[in-house]
């Protein structure tokens, strides 16, 4: 074994593991990735200046299936030199898809000259009452009477390779992301940055792997949690992320194995751990084992947990954020300073019966976040921690079908919200179209400006304007992952194809 | 004169006497002897450096042989491979190269060409280009002697040195380091002279005489294949199903279970009910009104009878084939309890799975399309020319027939001049298939066309019927590839304009040519074969198999051998007998699979006698009930989206190897995995009998069977029989010597005469074990 390699180890914290996750841990850095090499040899080269102090975590929320942002965030005015309420309510009305003005929730937009757009209803105050409903949800953090905003949306954002125009979308001469409008390659997309080729590894990942050695030295768990299992979002070169349960299971038993305790006990643990050293020639033996040494190390880590205090909803996504709001409060003692976090909410797949279905899964979203956001008050951490979402995709302006069937097919550009004491909130963010037109928001017509479809039935499928790339470039800068070219280069390969400094959106300082 | 009847009679007597003839030969027919002999990579006398020569463009013939040469990144080199015997068929595309460098990174090699060498005889010249293909660490540096080493049907060669740069480096400690990790599985057996076994078998080609297999395990018709075969054809290797293929050989049972009557235990076909619950079967939500019966609303609204259905016929099925066969393509034509109401809605589409398992994969297509089940769950139910939904017409592409890319024969992926994959199609050729589906919903009419509607209920028994005044009867395109027939469907020329009957009919028949237009359009496209093979062989046998492998598997779905494509009996037959399936245990370090959730399970049960909780008579497959089973992450039908439980294109994080099922081996399901064998083996019974049956309870419980192995304990103090026996049983002779000293260890820990405990032990640490999870 080479002195840098040991080296690595220890500075990575896989120390911590202890001596049976080394045998694989080894196994799996002999594919040591060309990222861990370089972040190998700056070490060496100087010592890393001492990165950004305090802690800084990242929430993806990710809502499967393709949330339909076209009833999410909705105009809520009557100018007539932009999309208005009544562009909306003409093409959603008569198949039953519109929302009725009056319920909107307002929001202030001072990008659009302080016009007035809404959200949808079921992201702020509900009057039914019951295990699902626990607060106020998230609107009132577009504009709170107290404090700074801290609730904003980036507009008509989707996976890009570059900057499209709607002439340019046309030419087989400009790139354009493989696959859209298909679920598993728009995941894909959104979760790797990266929309020109099918990537091994997840932007999460990416960030990890580059900043677990000089941010996380000694962690006692891996800088990444996924409460929804494995994910592209989550894999990098080097990381695998901690995947448990949610806030079902306590953090102290969500990786506990059972059954050593009894007759035999400590010779079978010995056993069961030492077995995990072996037979690592067989790269898939190496994989599973390596899996179990990271679960293994995550349980002692986790043995002595602690628990919030603030009210969740009991849904899986309440569940899901308050195990993330445990682990953060946890942050200190598991010796992490940056955290990456990965909860979803599926069934946003509305093809059919949108009104009742998206309603009741933005209800879960405000409800979630909103205990999530309070919890983090009780913590003192809301400006440590940003949430963010992505989707699929949006859905097709155009509704499919009528009534309490209606629904809406896939489409793409999106609206996309970020929440944290960090974010410069209540505004809109984003660009205009490529060529300098029209605004931060879809020109809301069939077969218009920002619509790809073209024909005698256009469905109404936004080219976005911002990309996934720079979305997730500015939540990355925030998190202190490196500016230099390479590394930009490396985590956002795509991301030099767009204008402005690094590509940032600005909705985080 | 001989009468007409009597000619009809000669006739049947000949057929029959043919059919005879034909089922003697099938059961004379001996199968070959599977082994694949492990290649040998040629080195320089007395040295382990590669025989090697330089290539020139592709001129093998033109070589020049080099001693003691470097090479620079990059270069062709020709290796030389002796010891095999190749198929006609099997070229470059059958062999792998793998490198390691000092660092033991590991790289693999693109292999350009395969040709039989000059020279002595079974000596072959393959020519690797010195470029890593992985692409996922950065190319290894020229500077000393990498590792080279050749698979070949899942069997690694020997690893021999080659100088890329220059040569030198200490390369020798990583050469020594691979041969001691390689101790010989069989040499445990030695130790302990331990010979169970009184079927001897031939002794195992190229073998070195110092190492003495234990000769149950290798050699021809050797039962540790055996085993495997029935990890892969079945639910797990089982004592009664493994005499019977001991008895009448791999193909003779592959013929009996192509006919063999299925299912064992009866679909359990509840009633169709209502989509809104009625009080009176409502899990008692109205509690005013009591639930008749008293299980109503587990029976009807979960997937529960599905469930144990399921589960008992893994169990104890008496036509395994069929049943896995069905499992593995319930995993391309996905449907899920996610989205689907009625446990009963899932039964009738199973039924079309299981149906066509050894049919015809275009019958296969043509009844999932029509589905009522499948058209729910992706809404072509809904689909109308003027809401038209895109759901089916595109997962049919994307998921269940030609996938994105463009694929060459052998599964691989096409690419375009700048080296970037092809797509299969576009979202025209999306719309316009939507188009082609437009119209049919379910027959809920209560007539005779819908035999099965109930009133109140929707019908999800009879296929889909279409509704005319919502078909889109405008022109359409359809896919257009090499070999494509009709690539345009026109406008419906008589579907207007007559009275409405006319109409009406007229449409009903354009509607149904165009749609078997457009499945002939997809099935017959040159995707299907490689897309479909592959992904039954990842299932079946291997999560990353050779291009070879699915090559010849692919050639058997485009033809079955008398011109029939789809053919998915021929597919399943292809799958099984391959060489890269069959034979001794494999050595490629990137050869099988990690066994999924479900198959971890029942191989477990299946190995330990399974049985009800009070240890009498069967279980009631109700696993469904322990968190630890449901926590592993693969509950049966109730796969999370459209895209199955686990994609089969999934890189494992950290290599850049596939590897679909780790998609669900996260730090929480593998504990999870540890916990239900604890559950299994250390709780007896280890599922309990509930009375709760309202609410998915288990009625009879599950409990294993230890007591053959407590013998074993007992009659052997140093438990090494115990622990061989696990090896045979549950890992096919695959236990290194380290491993089955490591778990002696822990065994002798506990007392001897506490031979359950004993065999407790021994079981839970072989299962819970990643040696024994993957499957290879």
């Amino acid at each position: 074994m080479n002195n840098d390699r040991r080296d690595f180890l220890k500075k990575s914290g896989t120390c911590a593991l202890g001596m049976v996750a080394m045998a694989t841990q080894m196994q799996f850095l002999g594919n040591m990735s060309a990222v861990a090499q370089r972040v190998m040899d700056e070490q060496k080269s100087q010592d890393i200046s001492s990165p950004d102090a305090g802690y800084k975590a990242l929430v993806l929320l990710f809502y499967q299936g393709g949330n339909d942002g076209n009833n999410m965030i909705i105009p809520n005015h009557n100018d007539g030199t932009i999309s208005n309420y009544s562009a909306y309510f003409n093409a959603r009305n008569t198949q039953g898809l519109a929302i009725p003005q009056a319920s909107l929730l307002p929001i202030n937009v001072p990008r659009l000259g302080n016009l007035t757009y809404g959200l949808h209803p079921n992201l702020g105050p509900l009057a039914i009452n019951g295990t699902t409903i626990v607060n106020n949800g998230i609107h009132e953090l577009w504009a709170p009477s107290v404090g700074t905003p801290s609730l904003a949306a980036v507009t008509n954002v989707g996976t890009l390779v570059q900057p499209l125009t709607k002439a340019q979308y046309a030419l087989s001469a400009f790139k354009k992301p493989f696959q859209l409008f298909s679920h598993s390659d728009q995941v894909g997309q959104y979760q790797t940055a990266n929309s020109s080729t099918q990537a091994f590894t997840g932007w999460g990942g990416r960030v990890s792997d580059n900043m677990t050695l000089p941010n996380n030295p000694g962690g006692l768990i891996p800088m990444i949690t996924s409460i929804a299992g494995a994910q592209l979002f989550t894999a990098g070169q080097t990381t695998l992320p901690l995947a448990i349960a949610d806030a079902n299971t306590p953090l102290a038993n969500v990786l506990n194995p059972a059954g050593f305790t009894g007759t035999g006990g400590a010779a079978k643990l010995t056993a069961f751990n030492s077995l995990r050293t072996q037979d690592l020639s067989s790269s898939y033996i190496a994989a599973a084992s390596h899996v179990t040494d990271l679960a293994m190390a995550a349980n002692t880590a986790l043995a002595s947990a602690s628990d919030v205090t603030t009210a969740f909803p009991t849904t899986g996504l309440g569940r899901q954020l308050k195990q993330v709001a445990r682990l953060i409060k946890d942050a200190s003692s598991l010796s992490v300073t940056r955290q990456i976090f990965y909860v979803q909410v599926g069934s946003f797949d509305t093809h059919t019966s949108q009104p009742a279905g998206q309603g009741g899964l933005l209800t879960q979203v405000s409800q979630a976040l909103r205990s999530f956001w309070d919890e983090l008050g009780v913590q003192g951490m809301q400006s440590n921690v940003t949430t963010f979402t992505m989707s699929d995709f949006c859905r097709t302006f155009n509704p499919a079908g009528t009534g309490s069937a209606v629904g809406t097919d896939h489409a793409w550009g999106n609206h996309m919200l970020v929440m944290g004491g960090s974010v410069i909130g209540g505004d809109f963010y984003g660009s205009k179209r490529p060529d300098g037109t029209g605004n931060y928001f879809p020109t809301l017509v069939m077969g218009g400006p920002d619509d790809i479809d073209t024909g005698s039935s256009p469905r109404g499928r936004w080219l976005p304007t911002t990309s996934v790339d720079q979305y997730a470039a500015t939540l990355a800068r925030w998190y202190g992952l490196p500016q230099d070219a390479l590394t930009l280069a490396q985590v956002f390969p795509n991301l030099a194809n767009f204008p402005g400094t690094n590509s940032q959106l600005g909705f985080l300082p | 004169m001989v009468s007409k009847m009597s000619q009809v009679l000669l006739r049947l007597l000949a057929a029959l006497l043919a059919v005879c003839a034909c089922s003697f030969l099938v059961f004379a027919q001996d199968d070959p002897d599977p082994n694949s002999p492990a290649p040998v990579l040629m080195t320089e006398s007395g040295t382990t450096r590669a025989l090697t020569a330089l290539v020139n463009g592709l001129q093998t013939t033109r070589t020049q042989h080099l001693r003691d040469q470097a090479f620079d990144a990059d270069s062709n080199v020709t290796l030389y491979l002796t010891n095999i015997q190749v198929m006609k068929e099997e070229g470059a595309s059958a062999f792998r190269v793998y490198v390691l460098d000092r660092n033991g990174t590991q790289y693999r090699f693109p292999v350009l060409d395969m040709q039989p060498a000059q020279g002595p005889r079974g000596t072959y010249a393959l020519t690797v280009k010195l470029t890593d293909e992985f692409g996922f660490s950065a190319p290894p540096t020229p500077d000393g002697d990498i590792a080279i080493a050749v698979t070949w049907r899942g069997m690694i060669s020997n690893f021999a040195k080659l100088g890329l740069g220059q040569t030198g480096g200490d390369i020798d400690s990583v050469l020594a380091a691979i041969t001691a990790a390689r101790a010989p599985a069989a040499a445990a057996h030695e130790e302990t002279k331990v010979v169970r076994s009184k079927n001897i078998a031939p002794t195992r080609k190229g073998s070195s005489p110092s190492i003495v297999a234990a000769p149950e395990y290798v050699g021809y018709k050797w039962s540790g294949d055996r085993t495997r075969f029935m990890e892969q054809a079945a639910f797990g290797p089982e004592p009664n199903l493994d005499s019977r293929i001991r008895r009448i050989g791999l193909r003779t049972w592959l013929s009996e279970q192509f006919a063999a009557s299925y299912p064992t235990f009866a679909y359990p076909n509840q009633p169709l009910k209502p989509g809104t619950q009625p009080a009176d079967c409502d899990g008692d939500q109205i509690n005013t009104v009591v639930d008749v019966p008293v299980t109503c609303f587990r029976d009807t609204y979960t997937m529960y009878p599905i469930q144990s259905w399921f589960m008992k016929e893994s169990l104890y099925g008496n036509a395994p084939l069929k049943h896995r066969v069905a499992w593995a393509l319930s995993q391309i034509w996905v449907t899920s309890g996610v989205g689907i109401q009625q446990s009963r809605h899932m039964v009738e589409w199973h039924k079309v799975l299981s149906n066509n398992a050894f049919g015809n994969f275009r019958t296969l297509m043509g009844q999932m399309t029509l589905h009522p089940t499948m058209g729910d769950y992706l809404d072509m139910n809904l689909s109308t020319k003027t809401n038209p939904n895109e759901n089916y017409a595109r997962e049919i592409m994307q998921l269940f027939t030609v996938g994105l890319f463009m694929l060459n024969q052998d599964g691989t992926l096409q690419y375009d001049g700048t080296g970037t994959p092809i797509p299969t199609y576009d979202q025209t050729g999306v719309n316009n298939l939507t188009k082609v589906l437009t119209g049919w919903t379910l027959c809920n009419n209560l007539s005779v066309t819908c035999p099965n509607a109930v009133s109140g209920s929707g019908n999800y028994i009879d296929p889909m019927v279409l509704t005319t005044g919502s078909h889109d009867t405008t022109a359409k395109t359809l896919l257009s590839y090499t070999g494509s027939t009709t690539t345009n469907i026109a406008a419906c020329s008589n579907c207007t304009g007559g009275t409405s009957a006319q109409n009406a009919a007229n449409i009903t028949i354009y509607a149904n040519n165009s749609m078997n237009q457009a499945l002939d359009n997809l099935f017959y496209h040159p995707n299907v074969g490689p897309f479909i093979s592959k992904n039954l062989i990842q299932q079946m046998v291997t999560s990353s198999p050779t291009a070879a492998y699915v090559g010849r598997v692919a050639a058997v779905f485009n033809d079955n051998g008398v011109g029939v494509r789809g053919d998915l009996k021929a597919v399943v037959k292809a799958i099984l007998l391959d060489p890269e399936a069959r034979g001794d245990n494999k050595t490629d370090p990137n050869y099988g699979k990690l066994r999924e959730p479900v198959q971890f399970a029942t191989n477990l049960l299946r190995d330990f006698n399974v049985r009800a909780a009070n240890n009498s008579g069967q279980s009631d497959g109700v696993l469904t009930g322990r968190s630890e089973y449901t926590g592993m992450g693969e509950l049966q039908f109730m796969s999370p989206t459209v895209f199955n439980y686990f994609p089969p294109g999934y890189i494992i994080p950290g290599t850049a190897l596939l590897g679909p099922e780790f998609a669900l081996m996260t730090t929480g399901t593998t504990i999870q995995r540890a916990n239900f064998v604890n559950r299994m083996v250390f709780t007896a019974p280890a599922i309990a009998v509930s009375t709760d049956t309202n609410n998915g309870g288990s009625p009879l419980g599950t409990s294993l069977d230890f007591s053959d192995l407590q013998a074993l304990s007992t009659a052997d103090s140093t438990g090494g029989q115990l622990v061989d026996e696990l090896n045979r049983r549950m890992m096919h002779g695959t236990m290194s010597a380290q491993m089955r000293s490591t778990i002696l260890t822990a065994v002798t820990n506990i007392a001897a005469s506490d031979s359950l405990n004993r065999s407790r032990q021994a079981v839970y640490l072989v299962a819970t074990s990643s040696q024994y999870q993957v499957q290879r």
